[in-house]
């Protein structure tokens, strides 16, 4: 009597033809093994599709586990399929991709309003990337704005499981650099007459 | 981007970006990096600075660093006015003619702090992850995994099937005045010689005002008058031109 698949060979063949992430819901929805039995496997696939021994690896990112190549590879792959890698974001998108994420789901004019200038040509060119997508609306404001956060393949692009996988913000900054800003701006705030002349 | 020291005010200083992100990151670099005094932050000069840096590299970002250049320049100058004028205009309405006190500034420099670090926490993990290439398979669509949700239906429809409400417009009202009457009136007013702008438009509301700027800058383009302005943001005067059968001397 011939035994059926091994587990491990089963999510290999289900991650195989699957570009975006595969939950573990649907995983085990698709082999049939049940949740521990799931786990025990794909910790077993993630030891033998780490970095350190093989073109493919396995990652948990964006809610899911997917295949991908090995980074150490890319230059191969990208000279196969006569493609190079995405020109990188700019300082300005990643501020946006910031405030997305830390301070979102949140409308292009309060994007405009945390950095201080007009936001609208970075947001389209995040919306053409899949990288931001808008979530709603914000009915409380005039116009209601679409409200934007950031997707799936943002995730997938950062190497995190959820958002909760970026640090908290206020650990990014050290309390000294922001006490020096306020002080800076505390001692200004009383201006000589004659400052506005310097513009 | 550097800036060089050029000058007297520039000459303790160096601020090196490689592309504005908008005038908080310029801010937060003059304070973090070169304890500036905000208030006396020389624009001209680094103007001045950043015009010298392009001649020297011209190739150097071309049209998008100019743009960025001068969307931050400009935001910088926005800012900078209305903290030092927090009462710079009483009739300002909305946000966009929102005045900023300097600690309302301190609090948004420093919540653009924490996002400009989050910002460098993102392309570090952005840069740690690239090359990740995933299979080529996209599944099919799978509409009997699709969820019917009949509240969202229900609202679906309400929409597709209402009628639009119109919006309201009467706070809009009547347009009270034109191009062409306030084109006469310029004509008229340069009869006797140059005028400000200003001493122009003074009893006149703000639809008013822009409408006789656009009739001013129609008359110029028609060589009516001369538009002239001797310094940046400074008096703006109409001058009547030779040909301006309104400025000549009456025939005898």
């Amino acid at each position: 009597m011939s035994e059926g698949p091994r587990a491990e060979h089963m999510i290999e063949a289900v991650l195989l033809v699957s570009a975006a992430p595969v939950g573990t819901s649907d995983l085990s929805s698709a082999t049939g093994l049940p949740k521990p039995e799931l786990e025990s496997a794909l910790a077993s696939l993630q030891e033998r599709y780490s970095p350190e021994t093989s073109g493919i690896v396995l990652r948990n990112v964006a809610g899911g586990y997917q295949l991908t190549t090995n980074p150490g590879c890319a230059a191969a792959v990208e000279r196969f399929r006569e493609e190079s890698r995405p020109t990188p974001l700019s300082n300005a998108a990643h501020e946006v991709l910031a405030c997305a994420l830390y301070l979102g789901p949140l409308s292009r004019g309060a994007i405009s309003r945390v950095r201080g200038v007009n936001s609208d040509a970075v947001v389209r060119n995040l919306l053409e990337r899949g990288l931001l997508v808008e979530v709603g609306t914000d009915r409380e404001a005039p116009g209601s704005p679409a409200l934007l956060g950031v997707t799936d393949e943002f995730l997938a692009a950062t190497g995190s499981s959820t958002s909760d996988d970026f640090p908290p913000l206020a650990s990014l900054v050290s309390p000294e650099e922001l006490s020096r800003v306020r002080d800076r701006l505390a001692s200004a705030s009383a201006p000589p007459e004659d400052a506005g002349e310097s513009t | 981007m550097t800036f060089e020291p050029q000058g007297r005010s520039l000459a303790d200083f160096t601020v090196e970006l490689d592309v504005y992100s908008g005038p908080y990151e310029w801010l937060l670099a003059l304070i973090l990096k070169d304890e500036l005094e905000i208030f006396e932050i020389p624009l001209r000069e680094l103007v001045e600075s950043y015009v010298g840096a392009r001649e020297r590299d011209p190739a150097g970002g071309g049209l998008e660093r100019d743009t960025d250049f001068a969307g931050s320049a400009s935001a910088l100058v926005l800012l900078k006015s209305r903290t030092l004028s927090p009462a710079l205009d009483p009739d300002a309405e909305g946000d966009e003619d929102e005045t900023l006190s300097p600690q309302e500034l301190a609090e948004r420099l420093t919540e653009y702090l924490k996002i400009r670090r989050a910002a460098e926490h993102l392309r570090a993990r952005f840069a740690a992850n690239a090359g990740h290439h995933p299979s080529s398979h996209t599944l099919p669509p799978r509409p009997g995994r699709l969820r019917i949700r009949p509240d969202r239906v229900s609202l679906a429809a309400r929409r597709a099937f209402s009628r639009l409400i119109d919006p309201p417009v009467r706070h809009l009202g009547p347009i009270t005045v034109t191009l062409q009457e306030l084109a006469g009136m310029i004509r008229t007013a340069l009869v006797t010689g140059p005028i400000s702008y200003e001493v122009l438009t003074r009893r006149m509301d703000r639809l008013n005002r822009a409408v006789a700027f656009a009739a001013a800058l129609s008359l110029a383009q028609e060589g009516a008058l001369t538009l002239t302005q001797t310094e940046p943001l400074g008096p703006l005067i109409l001058e009547p031109t030779a040909l301006e059968p309104t400025a000549m001397e009456p025939s005898a």
